[in-house]
């Protein structure tokens, strides 16, 4: 596939950022808002990428990675006063540090180990927060990016002042992780991925770069959790077991080997529980099937995309065009 | 001492119930090398099932046999139906190979939204055919009842007809002969495909019960299961995921550490145990306690 270069995507990147700040001078708050989570999932899906698509490993939970950055993230906001740009950071050291001893345990592991234990920390780690007090419990933790300047106006409202923070820290991540998919190290996982005999016959360190992957994977996560938590709360039912669920949905759709794909399932992701809410009004508007309608259609469009393209529809295209190109 | 003999019988019964669970796990690991995340989802619907029998007629052993029933059948369907589809793609593609183990996860979405679009997510109470009040021996009570008794009497005899199924019959060979080498299993005259259904009935049937077993002393909700579904990883993962005899000795092991974490250190510190017990499982004995010598014999 042709790629940009450097200068050119960051040049795309910057007019895609100019072209989002245009946009969301002139929707609502609640696409504002919705904006906002479509970067934070964005991000969280890119981390899935960088893993399953890239070094070939799965985490079937990756929401307690998000959770595990937001925390930081606010512990750190709480006790010490972190300006909000610090506590970013400390949610990407603290989860890729949860996750070098993750990935050093199972890493080296195949598959259902590393699966298994992922989802295992995703259905625990939330009953965490009701059993040590200074986590909060259900209320969860204060954190906040504080107020717009004043300068933006008074109807600068709060909502546009956290997408644009949201979409500012993702498009840099992405652009940086774009460029590390680039890299050296996106090489090495991508050999590791088609073949990880061969990789390590041609002299990759098979195992230390599985845990460089998972590493780097949990740092974004966190990044994404911390994100999240501020367009949202900081409290264990913004991390449900559905979360890490939604991420690896938005993944796979999203063709899990193309990062640009990953803002496509962000999309998805966000369209759904509103395509939810029309199905659920016509359908009478019970409780049991508002709260329980996004999760069905999410599982059944997760089950459906790896039942008939598995590599990911965008994949699948792209396969379709290049047998076309070829006859 | 009381406490102690206390600690362990409620570490027996906890254990017997994880010990069901990666039965179940370990059956279809070895019949379909996938990790069946699904298992809690299968397990919840056979749960509301017997649920909903209990409720009506009292009955709760008409309730376990309707709940078995129902997870063989689910067992069956998901392996025939969802399982061999995606088995057919595996070697198109680099994630593809992922894909049933990702499908399974999206089974367990799609089934517990169900089960809430039917029953609802509020919590329901499931209520035990024995008592679950305390022994009292020798004016002091001791923390366990008639319905532990039960629970421990009936995965022992669910365990005895499954080993006895297993290493005294032909379909038991065949199960296991599947398991080990499906190309020469297939060779020697064996038809793997119908083989491995019959893995995910036992596993589905296993499951049933360890849903229906487990849920008297705890709440019935979409959710509930999940829990067990991660401890009965952990135990099968300490087992080698590939051993029965070592799933059934990693449930009472990890049903004991519990039980002594609950009643020594407290609630707190149960889930940070069960993640530190696998990691340390992983990384020490990454083939299981029955160690990569037995893995044959199974």
């Amino acid at each position: 596939m042709h790629k940009l270069s450097t200068k050119k995507a960051f040049v795309a990147y910057f007019l895609f950022g100019w072209l989002l700040l245009i946009v969301a001078d002139r929707v609502d708050e609640l696409r504002v808002y919705q904006g906002a989570t479509i970067a934070v999932t964005t991000l969280a899906i890119a981390s899935i990428i960088l893993l399953t698509g890239y070094s070939g490993q799965v985490s079937l939970g990756q929401g307690a990675f998000l959770a595990v950055g937001a925390y930081a993230a606010a512990l750190s906001q709480t006790f010490w006063q972190s300006p909000f740009w610090f506590t970013l950071l400390i949610a990407i050291l603290v989860s890729a540090a949860f996750g070098f001893i993750l990935a050093f345990a199972a890493g080296r592991m195949s598959g259902p180990y590393l699966a298994g234990t992922t989802l295992a920390l995703a259905v625990g780690l939330p009953t965490l927060a009701n059993q040590f007090s200074f986590l909060g419990g259900e209320t969860g933790l204060v954190y906040d990016a504080g107020l717009p300047p004043e300068r933006f106006g008074e109807e600068f409202t709060l909502y546009k002042w956290f997408f644009w923070i949201a979409a500012f820290v993702v498009l840099i991540a992405m652009f940086l992780l774009r460029n590390l998919l680039n890299s050296r190290f996106g090489r090495t996982w991508k050999a590791l991925r088609a073949n990880s005999t061969a990789a390590s016959l041609c002299g990759v360190n098979v195992a230390q770069s599985k845990i460089t992957a998972f590493t780097i994977s949990a740092g974004v996560a966190g990044l994404a959790g911390a994100l999240l938590g501020m367009v949202s709360i900081v409290a264990p039912s913004a991390f449900p077991l559905s979360l890490s669920f939604t991420i690896i949905t938005g993944a796979i759709l999203a063709g899990v080997t193309s990062l640009l794909g990953s803002m496509l399932g962000a999309v998805i992701l966000v369209v759904i529980p509103e395509i939810a809410d029309v199905i659920a009004h016509q359908l009478g508007d019970s409780e049991k099937i508002t709260t329980n309608l996004p999760g069905f259609i999410v599982s059944v469009l997760l089950i459906l995309t790896v039942l008939f393209s598995p590599n990911g529809p965008a994949e699948a295209m792209r396969k379709r065009k290049e047998q076309h190109a070829k006859h | 001492m009381r406490q102690l003999i206390g600690t362990l019988l409620i570490g027996l019964t906890l254990g017997s119930i994880y010990s069901l669970m990666a039965l179940a796990l370990v059956l279809v690991w070895r019949s379909t090398r996938v990790v069946n995340f699904a298992q809690a989802g299968q397990a919840i619907v056979t749960t509301y099932i017997a649920y909903e029998i209990v409720t009506r007629t009292g009955v709760f052993w008409l309730a376990v046999l309707f709940a078995v029933v129902a997870g063989a059948l689910l067992g069956a369907g998901v392996e025939y139906f969802l399982m061999r589809t995606l088995f057919r793609h595996v070697d198109e593609g680099p994630v593809a190979a992922l894909a049933p183990v990702i499908a399974t996860l999206g089974l367990l979405g799609v089934i517990k939204s169900i089960v809430g679009m039917i029953w609802g997510n509020d919590f329901r109470s499931f209520y035990p055919p024995v008592s679950t009040d305390n022994f009292v021996l020798f004016g002091e009570s001791i923390p366990f009842s008639r319905f532990n008794v039960l629970v421990i009497l009936s995965t022992t005899v669910v365990m005895i007809i499954f080993s006895f199924i297993f290493q005294r019959t032909d379909l038991g060979l065949s199960l296991r002969a599947a398991a080990f080498q499906p190309e020469i299993a297939r060779l020697a005259g064996i038809r793997v495909g119908p083989i491995r259904t019959i893995g995910w009935v036992f596993a589905g049937v296993a499951g049933a019960i360890a849903g229906v077993l487990i849920t008297p002393n705890d709440v019935l909700s979409p959710a509930s299961l999940d829990v067990l579904l991660v401890f009965g990883f952990v135990a099968a993962v300490i087992g080698g995921l590939e051993s029965l005899p070592g799933a059934v000795l990693g449930g009472v092991v990890l049903g004991i550490g519990v039980s002594f974490v609950l009643n020594y250190v407290g609630t707190t510190l149960i889930f940070p145990t069960v993640f530190v017990v696998l990691l340390l499982a992983l990384i020490f004995k990454p083939n299981g306690l029955l160690g990569a010598k037995k893995v044959r014999s199974a």
